[in-house]
């Protein structure tokens, strides 16, 4: 809460284009190479009004508007340096919008960013799934985590499919919803052409643990399109850490980034703060995260202000259960006897998978 | 700025919205308003299936109570037929009643499962209903038929859905995403995980059917394309956060004009954004209640929202006595929802 506060005047911007960032040196390195270069020469100058004067004098043109800026903000006239010269209603503006759903705005303004960031914190599934219950009851739940080789980092576009391996789907699955589906399909998105190749190659039979190459994993510098690496590398993940223990510290120390990978929570606390933080909001408490722990996370994070790793919590974070599942639980709404909210076997399993989760979060 | 800031706190209709008359006395799980007229109909946990007629002179919105029926137990989903002359529920009951709202008729049982119905949605272009339950199953019903035309198995239990004809998409409890194309509803067109990592919420079909947006309980949404060639066009966001409480993100519900978009959270906030220029259109100010479910009517002149406990803190945080339940309706001003040109875009 305090943070959110801290967080609005410590954050810089951009003026021109709502742009945030951590540093106002970084901020006045954006806008001399986004806002203040000369589009003739690419000589970047300090300010709007100085690369116009020097686009005037040296090449003979008018410039009268500051390239990429936002509508309304693109006059050469209001000299801004960084953070300073913006006029009050728009600092005012900027900051009310900000203090009413401050995470937000990062994606708002710069989408790019929260998708460079994803890829960093693959980590949270380890969360959502956290080793140790893995563990504790291995069969239902293995089935129920997708096991995504973990090889994938490496073409950014298939993480979208994969996850057909996922869940109570046996081995073949892979081709199988596919291949099926051509026969009458009229839509232009046809998957089929180029997924199974893809997925021939990626796709490893749920259950075996592919082998963890870290190389892959360690995707640090997740180009543009890492929103999809983000989703994709929690899956090796949490995996290498529950079956091939040791090879995953290794990876976590390797790779700055990855160390996410491992504990599924380090980052999680700071919605943009750090622009590392995109994935990783996992509810603490549920987080098995095993000895890989926290330390080297917060060695890696240590830059951002905020200190303790378990502070952002999913408000609902039972994965296992609907909150209208679990309200009708509630005998109020159970008007007749056998209508509680499970009616099969599965789903008393189901119920079980989730108490003995619960227990495991209490233990941590 | 604080100001600005600190004005959710009190007020219970901090966005000065339109209250409906006469609300449900429990939660509210499902609104839909009429595609012919301004009738909304809100389903809800006191077993009761509510219509309101909503009438505009001008600037001043009114609504008045029209007719009500009752399930046996809580209702769940709730969904028109494209003449706007019947209405279908469906809920822990695990039944789908068909409400013959316009003829003044006897609500009837059309659809049967094992387990709560979650979602239902009616299929013009087939003549068919279908539903979706925690039984693990989907049925497509000819209304004119006891049993089911067909019964598709999912993974997991039905958690969302979203029908865009011929696309729709199905949200499981094991965050699968399965996608059917409606000309072939016997065959899974595809399975993909959710691009998010949590449990997927809800889930809403493109308008041009090339993709949809998908909401989790970790405040985050994801802009997910269909067609493999536009993959690099999806990302994911944040949204319905607070501080450290990160908030689930129980609506999503497409503009029908502009074709931009609504979400609405546990946090009691809603926002208008924008896919194709990735930008917040519009945030307004969070209610001091979840907002479980959210519409818009037929033109998009109308935004309507309940205002409710939607169970985000369990039963311990859920007091009966004081509980209250509202249904607020918006006119959204067009710059709220018509998408901005995105200037210096890379596209």
């Amino acid at each position: 809460m305090g943070k959110k506060k801290k967080r609005a005047s410590s954050k810089v911007w951009c003026y021109y284009c709502d742009r945030e960032f951590d540093d106002e040196k970084i901020l006045v390195q954006h806008q001399k190479a986004k806002h203040f270069k000369c589009h003739v020469c690419h000589k970047k100058l300090s300010t709007a009004g100085g690369m116009a004067i020097h686009v005037l004098q040296v090449h003979k043109e008018n410039v009268t508007k500051v390239p990429n800026a936002k509508p309304g903000r693109e006059s050469t006239d209001i000299e801004i340096y960084g953070m300073q010269g913006i006029p009050p209603d728009v600092l005012a503006a900027h900051y009310g919008e900000e203090e009413e759903e401050a995470p937000t705005k990062a994606a708002k303004v710069d989408v790019p960013a929260p998708q460079l960031v994803g890829g960093v914190v693959p980590g949270t599934l380890g969360v959502t799934y956290p080793p140790q219950p893995m563990a504790a009851m291995p069969p239902m739940y293995g089935s129920a985590v997708p096991v995504p080789p973990a090889a994938w980092p490496v073409p950014p576009r298939q993480p979208w499919f994969p996850p057909q391996p996922a869940v109570s789907v046996p081995p073949p699955p892979v081709g199988y919803a596919q291949p099926l589906f051509p026969v009458q399909n009229v839509r232009p998105p046809m998957p089929s052409t180029t997924s199974p190749l893809l997925q021939t190659s990626q796709v490893t039979p749920p259950g075996l643990v592919p082998p963890p190459p870290p190389a892959a994993v360690s995707q640090p510098l997740f180009p543009v399109v890492t929103n999809n690496l983000s989703q994709s590398s929690p899956y090796p993940a949490p995996l290498p850490s529950t079956t091939v223990l040791p090879s995953v510290p290794a990876e976590v120390r390797s790779g700055g980034a990855i160390t996410n990978v491992a504990t599924g929570y380090q980052t999680p606390n700071l919605p943009g703060m750090a622009p590392a933080s995109s994935h990783s909001y996992a509810s603490g408490p549920n987080t098995g995260g095993p000895s890989i722990g926290p330390p080297p996370v917060i060695a890696n994070k240590a830059p951002t202000t905020q200190p303790a790793v378990n502070e952002v919590y999913l408000v609902w974070d039972d994965e296992a259960m609907s909150m209208e599942e679990r309200r009708m639980s509630l005998p109020k709404y159970q008007v007749h006897d056998e209508t509680s909210q499970m009616s099969s076997i599965d789903a008393a399993i189901d119920r079980r998978i989730l108490e003995s989760r619960l227990a495991g979060r209490m233990a941590f | 700025m604080a100001t600005f800031g600190a004005a959710a706190t009190a007020t219970e209709n901090p966005n000065k919205s339109v209250e409906v008359a006469q609300p449900p006395s429990d939660s509210v799980s499902s609104l839909s308003f009429s595609p012919k007229a301004n009738f909304l109909i809100a389903t809800s946990w006191d077993n009761q299936v509510r219509c309101w007629e909503i009438t505009r002179s001008g600037a001043s919105v009114a609504s008045v109570p029209k007719a009500s029926i009752s399930h046996d137990q809580p209702v769940l989903c709730s969904a028109w037929k494209d003449d706007g002359t019947t209405v279908f529920s469906g809920g822990c009951d695990k039944q789908v009643k068909m409400w013959p709202l316009a003829s003044g008729g006897q609500a009837a049982t059309v659809a049967m499962h094992e387990a709560p119905v979650k979602e239902i949605a009616w299929i013009p272009a087939m003549n068919l209903l279908v539903s979706g339950s925690w039984d693990k199953t989907l049925k497509y019903w000819d209304l004119r038929q006891p049993n089911p035309v067909h019964s598709q198995p999912l993974t997991e239990r039905c958690y969302a859905m979203t029908v865009q004809y011929p696309l729709m998409v199905i949200g499981t409890a094991d965050r699968n995403l399965t996608v059917f194309n409606l000309q072939n509803p016997q065959t899974v067109f595809k399975t993909i995980q959710s691009p998010l990592k949590y449990q997927t919420r809800c889930v809403a079909a493109f308008p041009d059917q090339q993709g949809f947006l998908v909401g989790s309980i970790e405040g985050r949404v994801g802009v997910h394309h269909l067609d493999d060639s536009l993959q690099s066009k999806n990302f994911t966001f944040k949204c319905h956060r607070e501080g450290n409480d990160v908030y689930s993100v129980n609506s999503l519900n497409f503009h029908p004009v502009h074709h931009t978009f609504a979400t609405a959270g546990s946090d009691g906030g809603f926002n208008f954004w924008d896919k194709d220029s990735k930008q917040r259109l519009k945030a307004w100010s969070r209610c001091p209640q979840p907002i479980p479910c959210s519409t818009f009517n037929n033109d998009g002149s109308i935004y309507a929202y309940s205002v409710c406990y939607d169970w985000s803190k369990g039963a311990e945080n859920h007091n009966p006595a004081t509980a209250k339940t509202y249904i607020y309706l918006h006119l959204p001003q067009e710059s709220e929802v018509k998408g901005k040109p995105r200037v210096g875009a890379r596209k």
